[in-house]
């Protein structure tokens, strides 16, 4: 047991005192921010500021206050009206940006070389309320009487024959965004795992090692120390993006229950990394030279490519059957699960016993990964075979 | 007292070790010698457990080795191995520290292992930024942290400059003072010669010759006489029972079984100036034993 954490240990203060770790948990929380910042700086401005002139100034007004700007983030920015004596002064106001945009007499929108979609939108409904009031005035009809008559009309009601479509597609952007995440907080730690095998077994330094360690050992403290220091990384990861859904006030845009979905990708990642880990530990144990690793882990990597892109491509159709089926089949379920989850379609129940099926399987991949370790790591030269090193 | 008991190798149909046997006695300084290929590290991977043998038995103290004593071995591999990024400070300290010392003793004694084969400057560099022989003084270091009982070190005196082998020489002798077993292979056998207490030639993964240096020059030695003669006439060797192999200076080397009638022929030739058995140098032995 000491022997396992001195060597888990040394994995800790080596590996996580190097300028690669902390440069990658730095680049990493940096992009988990941006992304959470992401649709804030896509959604436009919080608020706009529009200047009205001449004839009909306090309808307009009036009515561009009324309109909520269309907005994809779902928030939708603030409208202020600032009204201007003549339309010479709104013009300067337009082209020196006290206002973004201006409208003269109800009719006329003055602009310093166009406006967005949704300015544009918002100031066009707000003149055809106006406009229409005007004919409608003009037609004889009496303004009372048309206020009584429109209060009927009911807003236009919105009934959909699927799921919430907003947030369906929030929900399969949240698990689009959970399955890179995954993916690259696994393969990071288990490509390190691999390659320090093949670092002790080339260097030669495991002949040392293993005059006072048992393989396990070495294994063991070493998917362990790494593991840790993988997990440090998952959590502040987990931590910066919450922290910056919170500041850049997305967390309520986000689906119901995402946070507990997040929480869950905890334990899915710590399953996953224990099954690709002990696979790298048994596989690199079979080659002595850097040279000669790709040819042992580059199935692996496909592996877990392959979990990462089936995963990822039915994040658009998570109750397929491809999705159901490969989300109970290790170590396919190590990503397709959590990405369901995150999607929404499926109960706890399956969840936990896709985590129990999981969590077997490991026990199985770290019984082989050592198995082939314990045979493979000694024996120096040329590539150990993998089925020699299992009958070995 | 380390016992190697006819140990058995084969990879393949290559047979490496074909029942090597001997013993080093505690406080005996062990030389190791063999040619390219012979088994030596084989013989010694084995003896550390990194390979196990297809039959025979090491034994320590009596009892069949087992993991733990040799967790207070202390082990130089033939190919160098060590953290090529960690400070050599922590390295030769996290070794004490995988041999069971505190991680305070395995800091001391790291530093002053560091202090004593001159690499305290360098405590803080990383493995790989040292030259070759200063890489193997940090390995002798790994090997010696904990203050092992047993030394195996396989061929630690290679790469070494004239002072880092006086100091390896001396640390070795200092250890083995103390009663630690020292065990080394090694191809330098004028050093091999001057050192060791006894010393096991292997070929062909048998040993051939196992003894201290007086023994084996015994053994392999009386054979050939270095006996010079002042104004003896050219040709006086002419008819002696045995046949010249040489000249030493002015001696001549005369290879015989029958010592007394070379002795009764020289007299009768001239002054006898010298007369005696020829000793062998472990170089000799070693062509010899291995032929
Ligand atoms: N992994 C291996 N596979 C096949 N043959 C091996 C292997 N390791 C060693 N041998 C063979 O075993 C024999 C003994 O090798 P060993 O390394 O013990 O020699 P050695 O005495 O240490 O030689 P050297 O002085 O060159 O270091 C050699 O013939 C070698 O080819
Ligand atoms: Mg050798």
């Amino acid at each position: 047991m000491k022997g396992l954490l001195l060597v888990a240990r040394r994995e800790i203060s080596v590996r996580g005192r190097s300028k690669g770790y902390l440069i990658s948990l730095l680049v990493s929380a940096i992009a988990v921010i941006v992304l959470a910042f992401l649709p804030k700086l896509l959604g436009g401005p919080d608020s706009y500021t529009i200047g009205v002139a001449g004839s009909d100034s306090a309808a307009m007004s009036a009515a561009l206050k009324s309109v909520k700007p269309p907005s994809i983030t779902g928030d939708s920015a603030a409208i202020e009206v600032k009204e201007y004596p003549d339309a010479a002064s709104a013009q300067a106001a337009v082209k020196n940006g006290d206002v973004d945009a201006a409208v003269i007499d109800a009719s006329t929108m003055i602009t310093d070389g166009g406006v967005s979609t949704e300015l544009s939108l918002t100031i066009d409904t707000a003149y055809k309320e106006v406009a229409t009031a005007k004919a409608l005035d003009a037609a004889g009809l009496n303004p009372a009487q048309i206020a009584q008559a429109t209060a009927g009309v009911a807003p236009l009601k919105q009934e959909s024959v699927g799921e919430d479509a907003d947030e369906a597609s929030a929900r399969m952007g949240v698990a689009t965004i959970l399955v890179i995440f995954l993916f690259f907080m696994l393969m990071y730690p288990v490509m390190f795992v691999a390659m320090g095998v093949i670092e002790e077994k080339s260097s030669r330094i495991v002949e040392i090692l293993l005059s006072t360690l048992r393989p396990w050992q070495l294994l063991g403290g070493k998917i362990i120390g790494l593991g840790v220091l993988g997990l440090i990384n998952v959590l502040v990861l987990l931590a910066a993006g919450l922290g910056a859904a919170n500041a850049s006030g997305l967390m309520p845009d986000l689906p119901p229950g995402t946070t507990a979905v997040l929480m869950g990708t905890l334990g899915w990642w710590i399953l996953g990394y224990a099954f690709f880990a002990s696979m790298a530990g048994g596989l690199g144990s079979l080659v002595s030279r850097q040279e000669d690793s790709n040819s042992t882990i580059t199935p692996l990597t496909m592996l877990m490519v392959g979990c990462y892109l089936a995963a990822l491509l039915s994040a658009s159709n998570p109750k397929g059957t491809l999705a159901t089926v490969l989300s109970y089949i290790p170590p396919f379920s190590a990503m397709m699960m959590p990405m369901r989850s995150a999607s929404g379609s499926v109960e706890l129940w399956q969840q936990l016993l896709s985590a129990v099926i999981l969590a077997a399987s490991v026990v199985g991949t770290l019984a082989l990964g050592a198995r082939i370790y314990r045979r493979a790591v000694w024996r120096m030269g040329s590539r150990v075979k993998l089925m020699d090193a299992l009958r070995g | 007292m380390m016992e190697i008991d006819g140990l058995r190798k084969s990879y393949g149909a290559k047979v490496a070790l074909d029942g090597v046997t001997f013993t080093v006695r505690d406080g005996e300084m062990f030389g190791f010698v063999g040619a390219n290929g012979a088994g030596k590290t084989t013989t010694m991977r084995i003896a550390m457990g990194v390979l196990n043998a297809d039959a025979g038995e090491v034994r320590f103290g009596g009892h069949a080795l087992a993991f733990d004593d040799r967790r207070r071995f202390g082990y130089m591999p033939e190919e160098r191995g060590l953290y090529p990024k960690m400070k050599i400070g922590d390295q030769v300290a996290y070794f004490g520290e995988l041999h069971g010392m505190t991680p305070a003793a395995a800091k001391s004694a790291a530093a002053s292992w560091l202090e004593r084969l001159g690499l305290s400057e360098r405590a803080g560099d990383h493995v790989q930024d040292l030259s070759l022989g200063n890489q193997q003084r940090v390995q002798l270091a790994v090997a010696l942290v904990h203050d092992p009982e047993v030394l195996i070190l396989d061929e630690p005196f290679s790469g070494l400059d004239p002072l880092a082998v006086d100091t390896m020489a001396d640390v070795l002798a200092e250890r083995n003072a103390a009663g630690v077993p020292v065990i080394f292979s090694s191809h330098q056998l004028d050093l091999v010669e001057r050192i060791c207490d006894s010393v096991g030639i292997i070929a062909a993964g048998k040993m051939v010759a196992v003894g201290t240096v007086d023994e084996l020059r015994r053994r392999e030695g009386h054979r050939i006489l270095k006996v010079e003669v002042a104004d003896a006439a050219p040709g006086w060797e002419q008819g002696l029972p045995g046949r010249v192999v040489g000249t030493d200076d002015d001696a001549l080397l005369i290879e015989t079984t029958d010592d007394q009638a070379v002795l009764k022929a020289a007299m009768n030739a001239g002054r006898v100036g010298h007369f005696g058995w020829q000793e062998p140098t472990l170089v000799e032995i070693f062509r010899e034993a291995v032929a």
